[in-house]
Order: structure tokens, then sequence, then C-alpha cells
């Protein structure tokens, strides 16, 4: 039995209404408990900002994908390397860091979750096989379904409860997490060489088109009884003029759940560009804000983009195709057999670039101009907008009109002709940060109830203490101590151990994979299902008997068993 | 001020020894003790070198480093040189030079792969031959050498100037495969011959006195010019990746 005290924080926890209070916490062998004994360990948070471990809802951290990363940018590796230190392995990388070199980096910011946005079902094992040294926080992966061949035959049909049994099989078979759809029939087609312009294009053999593709799985979703919703990655991301196609998506979108949104819209700042072509480009973040603000079954994340280099990476293949014709930079291109593709390519934003200036200022807009922080969720889509080590730079950045004055100042003039950054006055308080940092995160992803994003009895003891006096720094002109504050950690705390003080991480061999496994009816379990056996065995290069990923690949795991509705 | 620094025979020399305290700037002022590295061994760099410092030195241009015996396998000599001078009596390893900015690197044997690579200033001469990567970049980068010029009296061997973004390589042997390949800027001038000269150059200058063979189709012949005291024929490119560079070649011989 291991017991802990943390005393006199500043607390803030959204989810159980503490507005920031003077708390103490205790701990009782990982969980959060009423009370705890004389012997129990103390640490003494005085005059620091205690919140729940920091959640990451959309972040490319392990994979095939980012692992081709690694190995198509051995400049990026020269980039980030450090030494190996106690308990801590030498690292190397900046955006596209190592297994471990993202884990400590993480936790020195105090996170303690991760999503991993995009897994192909198919390539699932190198993803489980990467969580398992990521050894600081607790990940989950949401798999790929955009251009899955049996789903889109079931939607074809019209038949949703066939496409929930797909869904099923295939979530259970990769042990993943959520539902992600990448530029919905774009992916596909571009197997073929064409892409979809917008949600009403028809795709090629199968007869649908991207609208019925995320209505109906948004239908199968919630039949599922899934803890979180569809994660969808719109069609036509990055290109001139495509919050039209975003607002439409978001236009067909049911209210199908109570308890959170029906829909995460995933880097959103790459959807509301405005303008005819790179010469117009233009924001159209207030469009997209409104429309959000309009439906509660809908969150979003920003997908903030930073200046500097980093490395894009998605599922998305005819997205990188695009911009491989913009930069004439190395690229990579991949496709997953009946289910998917991929794109990688490395990418320099540039503040006197216009075009990356404004896409900085669209990623503010958008978390400014979404009244609700639990409906905009803070991330860079990392690393595709930025490393995630620029996130405290972001926090910043939204609680300080005078910083984001002094950074607008620096980037290309023209900029402010396209933008209305300068006009927005709104700044984000300590509460709203906390909310879009981990609480919001928590809700959207459905794991309240699993002991996430929260401080509650009973809840996960994952807690970020941040050096930052709330009573004496007013994060108004005091945004050098933000960023300070939040890039490192005086403790994190994962499930009761701390395994970062003051940025050196030690090891704690507790890290967990989250998965679903939806139990369908008899009549629904593809496993004994004619048609969905001989697709299988005609079409992929894996027996259907070999294809599920073993226990084995998830050592610690936490399965969410739901009961379908069919 | 001199520093000779003459190097003990080594029990096994062909370990290398990386050695990037070996730079002026470090014997400047007062006596310090410096280590280099042997594998995953850490040694004094007394151990490696008989050391003998004449005089004192109060600015890095006064400070000349002679290095004797069998150098070969010590790498690194010069690594962010900002000033003096290195004379190298014999052989060096790999990495010499690497990103230097100022100052003059004399090589008398011939220098192993990546002499100079990076480097933003300051003059290399070797009077032998180097090996592969002179003047280049690293792995992955889009930018080498950025300024400077390296003088090889000898032959090079595979990629020299690879991606060169500035300054001037002189080679007066012959160069080996791919020489200038990504260049960027800068001059490049081989007085021998090479193959598959500055494939995907997108800048600069190459000139080759002697034959390029092997090459590459997708430079633009058009036609010749008086360069000095050669009629060289001139071509452009690299039109495979909408190259704005300039290629002059005495000799060229496409493949069969």
């Amino acid at each position: 039995m291991s017991e802990l005290l943390i005393k006199n924080g500043y607390v803030i926890d959204p989810l159980n209404d503490i507005h920031g209070e003077i708390m103490d916490i205790a701990v009782r062998d990982g969980r959060i408990v009423e009370s705890v004994g004389n012997a129990a360990d103390i640490i003494d948070a005085h005059g620091m900002l205690t919140l729940p471990g920091g959640i990451d809802s959309h972040t490319h951290i392990c994979g095939t994908k980012v692992n081709f990363g690694r190995y198509m940018s051995p400049e990026d590796m020269r980039a980030g390397r450090t030494t190996r230190k106690g308990d801590m392995h030498a690292t190397s990388g900046f955006s596209v860091p190592t297994t471990y070199g993202n884990s400590y980096r993480y936790s020195r910011m105090g996170y303690t979750t991760l999503l991993e946005g995009a897994m192909a079902p198919m390539e699932a094992r190198h993803t489980h096989e990467e969580f398992q040294y990521t050894p600081l926080q607790d990940c989950m992966a949401n798999t790929l379904f955009d251009g899955n061949w049996q789903a889109l035959e079931a939607i074809g049909n019209g038949d949703i409860k066939r496409l929930a049994g797909v869904l099923a099989w295939y979530l259970t078979a990769s042990k993943g997490f959520a539902v992600k759809l990448t530029n919905p029939g774009g992916t596909e087609a571009w197997g073929f060489g064409n892409d979809v312009s917008c949600i009403n294009d028809k795709i090629e053999h199968f007869n649908v088109s991207p609208r019925e593709i995320i209505t109906g799985m948004i239908e199968a979703n919630e039949m599922l009884n899934l803890p979180h919703s569809v994660h969808l990655h719109c069609n036509n991301l990055g290109k001139p003029g495509n919050y039209l196609c975003t607002l439409d998506t978001y236009n067909s979108i049911p209210d199908l759940n109570e308890k959170r949104q029906s829909l995460y819209s995933t880097h959103v700042q790459f959807h509301s560009y405005g303008g005819t072509s790179w010469h117009d480009f233009c924001s159209k973040a207030e469009d997209i804000a409104r429309s959000v603000n309009n439906k509660p079954q809908i969150v979003i994340d920003s997908g903030q983009v930073m200046f500097g280099k980093t490395t894009t990476m998605t599922a998305d293949g005819p997205m990188e195709f695009n911009l491989y014709r913009l930069y004439h930079n190395k690229w990579s291109n991949h496709d997953v057999e009946l289910e998917t593709g991929s794109g990688i390519i490395p990418v320099l934003y540039r503040r006197k670039n216009l075009v990356n200036a404004v896409m900085w200022a669209i990623g503010l807009e958008l978390a400014l101009l979404v009244d609700s922080p639990w409906q905009c969720i803070l991330a860079t889509d990392n690393p595709n907008g930025a490393p995630f080590v620029k996130y405290p730079e972001v926090m910043a950045l939204l609680m300080s009109k005078k910083y984001r004055d002094a950074e607008f100042a620096t980037v290309d003039p023209a900029t402010e002709s396209r933008v209305s950054l300068p006009a927005l006055d709104r700044e984000l308080d300590w509460e709203e940060i906390a909310i879009a940092t981990r609480a919001a995160q928590a809700k959207a992803l459905g794991l309240v109830d699993y002991g996430k994003g929260h401080l509650g009895i009973g809840a996960d003891a994952d807690i970020a203490i941040y050096p930052i006096d709330v009573s004496s720094t007013d994060p108004t002109t005091d945004y050098e101590t933000i960023i300070n504050g939040f890039s490192t950690t005086d403790y994190t705390i994962k499930l009761g151990h701390v395994v970062s003080r003051k940025g050196t991480c030690s090891i704690d061999n507790s890290n967990r994979t989250f998965w679903v496994r939806p139990r369908v009816p008899d009549n629904y379990d593809m496993n004994h299902d004619p048609a969905f056996i001989d697709c299988f065995n005609k079409y992929y290069s894996m027996r259907m008997a070999n294809y599920p990923v073993q226990e084995e690949y998830a050592v610690r795991n936490i399965c969410i068993e739901t009961e379908a509705t069919l | 001020m001199k520093v000779i620094m003459e190097v003990r025979e080594r029990h096994r020399p062909n370990l290398p020894i990386e050695a990037e305290c070996i730079v002026p700037k470090n014997f400047v002022g007062p006596e310090r003790t410096f280590y280099v590295w042997k594998g995953n061994k850490k040694l004094d760099i007394r151990d490696v070198f008989h050391i003998r410092r004449d005089g004192h030195a109060n600015s890095v241009d006064k400070v000349e480093i002679i290095i004797r015996g069998d150098s070969s396998h010590i790498k690194r000599i010069g690594e962010y040189m900002d000033g003096g001078r290195i004379t190298i009596e014999g052989d060096i390893g790999m990495h010499c030079g690497n990103f230097m900015s100022d100052g003059v690197i004399e090589i008398m044997g011939s220098a192993d792969s990546w002499l100079g690579r990076e480097m933003n200033g300051g003059k290399i001469i070797c009077h032998g031959d180097a090996a592969d990567y002179v003047g280049s970049g690293y792995r992955g980068e889009k930018r080498g050498m950025k300024g400077g010029t390296i003088e090889i009296m000898g032959d090079v061997g595979d990629f020299a100037g690879e991606t060169l973004a500035g300054g001037e390589i002189v080679i007066h042997g012959d160069a080996g495969d791919m020489p200038g390949v990504d260049m960027k800027d800068g001059i490049l001038v081989i007085r021998g011959d090479c193959s598959r000269a500055c494939g995907n150059m997108t800048g600069g200058t190459c000139t080759v006195l002697g034959t390029v063979h092997d090459m590459l189709p997708t430079f633009r012949n058009e036609g010749t010019e008086q360069r000095g005291e050669h009629v060289l024929t001139k071509f452009s490119g690299d039109h495979i990746s909408r190259g704005l560079g300039t290629l002059y070649i005495n000799n060229f011989k496409y493949m069969d």
C-alpha cells in the first residue's frame, strides 16, 4: 500500500466544480481517496497550481507512420538529442522524437494520457509495441475506417447495423479505442489516383459519398455505445476555401448522445480556410466558430500551427501529395491494403510567410471565438501543426493579449488584412486553460468514468503540479512565467507515483493501454459472417486468423466492454 | 604560440578517437585539461598526445596547433574552429573542420571522409587525397557547406560538395561519383575527371576540366563558352528539379 498526501495546492478541477481552492489531495494505491494515514508521503504544493494530469486527445506519437517520419528525417533526429541521465534513456528527435523522448517531454509538461490520432488496423501491432515503450503515459489509439472496404460496402447497402458489426470487429481486432475517419472516402479514391472535392462526391465502386460515410459511422458508433464519438478529420484539408466543406459537414451531424458530443472534429485550423487560391487565402475561423457555438453535438480541437520546423504526417495521402507539389521536399506515401493510406512530409512554418502566419492566427482565433472551452480543445495535432513541446506557448498566447500582439508584430504585415485575430480581446483564464488541456479531453473521450481528467474520489491519481503561483501571477502580462511554468512541472504524478520531478523522469511501468470491445449479437458477429470472411480471403495479404492483435501486445491493458444496441 | 601535439604510440591504432577539443580557441589563456573519447571510454588528452606548448597566446589567431605522428584515426579535429591555424603533418581522420567558421587547416597527408562538413568560413588545404563527402552536408540536411574554401591537391571520393550552399571547393585531382549532388549555391571546381556530376542541382556553378562520365541527361547543353584559358561546354540544370545551376565541362560522355 502506498500513500501520498499533496498539501495546500491551488487546485482547479473543472469536472468537480473546484474553481481554485487551496486544498489537500490524498492518494492511496494509485487512486484519489478521502484521506490517508499519518505515514503517507507528503508533497508540499503550497503556492503551486495543481491540476489533473494533462490529456492529449489528438497526437501522433506511436505507430508505423510516426516511425517512417523518424527514418526519413535523420536531420530531425539530430535536432533534439539528450544524453542518458539516471533512469532516463538517451533520446533524440525534435518533431518526431523516439518513444522515450515523447514520453519524457510529455511527462515534463504534466501530461499523463495520450490518444494516438490514427492507427491503421492492419498495422496496429507496431502502435501497441511503441505504447509499451511510452512508459509514463496511458495510451489509446483511434482506428482508421475512412477507406475500409467492408465498412464502405455496408454503408453503400444502407445497412448501418452491419456497419456497426464491422466496426466492432476491427476495433476489437486492432485493440483500438475509437473510430477515426481521415478524409473519408478521399484516401480510398486516392488509391486510384483521385480525391474527393467535398462531401457530396461519390466514390467509385462503392458509390457512397463522404456525407453518407460520416453520418453512417456516427449512427453505428452510437449503436455500439462507445466511450468516444466518431473522430473526424474532414475532407479537403489545407485547401483554400475549404471552410464551406467543413460547415456543410457540421450541418449534417445529428445529435445522438446526451453525455458527450456526437462528433469530434480534429485540427479544425486546417479546415477553416477562405479564398480561392493561396493568393487570396484568408481566415474563416469566425464562420466555423459560429457553427460550433450553435451545435453542442460537436467538439473541435484547434490544430494550432506554431512557427518552426516540424513534420506533417497523416493518413490523408492526397493532401500530402498536394503539400509535396507546394514544397518539393522529400515525401512518402503509403497504401494500407483495404483500409487507408498515409503520407509524410517535413515542413517549416515561417513567420514571414503569409500563408503560414494566417494559419497560425486561425488556430488562435478558433480557440478564442468558440465560447465554451469544453468545445474547443487545445492541440497542435502534434507534430503536424507544431511539436507538442510548444503547448505552453499556445497557452500563453491564449491567456495574454499582450503576448499575442507582440507575436503578431513579428509576422508578415499583410496578415492583418486576412485575419481577425488583432481584434479579439478575449483572454482565457486559469480554469478555461484547465478545461481545454485536460477536462474537456476526458469528457470528449468518454474517460471521466474511467478516472481521467479530474481529481474526484476514486479517480486515477494523475496529477500535475506546476510551479505557478496563481495569486501573484497575472497571466495577461507575465506570459514568460506561464510558458516556463507550464513547460516543466514540479511534480507529475501518474497513478500515485511521481514520474517527473522538475523535468527529471523516473521509470514507472504502470502505463496502460485503453481499448474497446463492443459486444454485438451473433448475427452481426463478423467472425462467423461468410461475406466478411470471403472478402478477407480474397483481398487481404494476411489471414483473418492472424489479423487480430494478440494480448501480448497490450501488456497492461484496460478493456472497455460495451453492449451494442442493434 | 605553437602547440605541438605528437600522437603517442597506441596499442590499437585503428580504434578511432574523438578529439573535438583540439581547436585553437581551447588553447587561448591558461592551460586547461581536456578529454577525448575512445569508444565509450573517456581519456585524458595527454594519454593520447604528447603535448608541448611554446609560448602563450591571448588571442585565437596567434595559436598554431601542429599534429604529428599517426593521426589517421583521430576524428573531429578543428570542429567549430573560429580562428588560428592547425597543421597536420600526416593523415587525418573523419570530420576534420566540421562547422569551422574561420582560420586555416593544412593537411600535409590525406584526409578521411566528411572533411569540412557544413563549414561556414575559413580555409582547408589538403595536400594529399580526401575521401568521401568533402565539404558536404549531413544526413537529411538540405544545406551543407555555406562558406569558406576547401582545396584538395589530390583526388577525392564520392559525393564531394553534396548539398553545397556557398563557398568554394577546388579539387586538383579526380573526383568520384556524384560530386555536387543537390548543390544549392557556391562554386565547385574539379580539375580532373568525375562521374554523374551535380545531380538534382538547383543553383551554383560547377566546373569540370576533365571528363564527366555518365553525364546526366537532365542537363541542357547551352553551347560552348570561353572560361579563362579553356573553352568549355555550358550546361544548365538540373531540370528535373527546376534547377538554375550551371555546369561547365571540358569533356563529357553520356551513358551507353
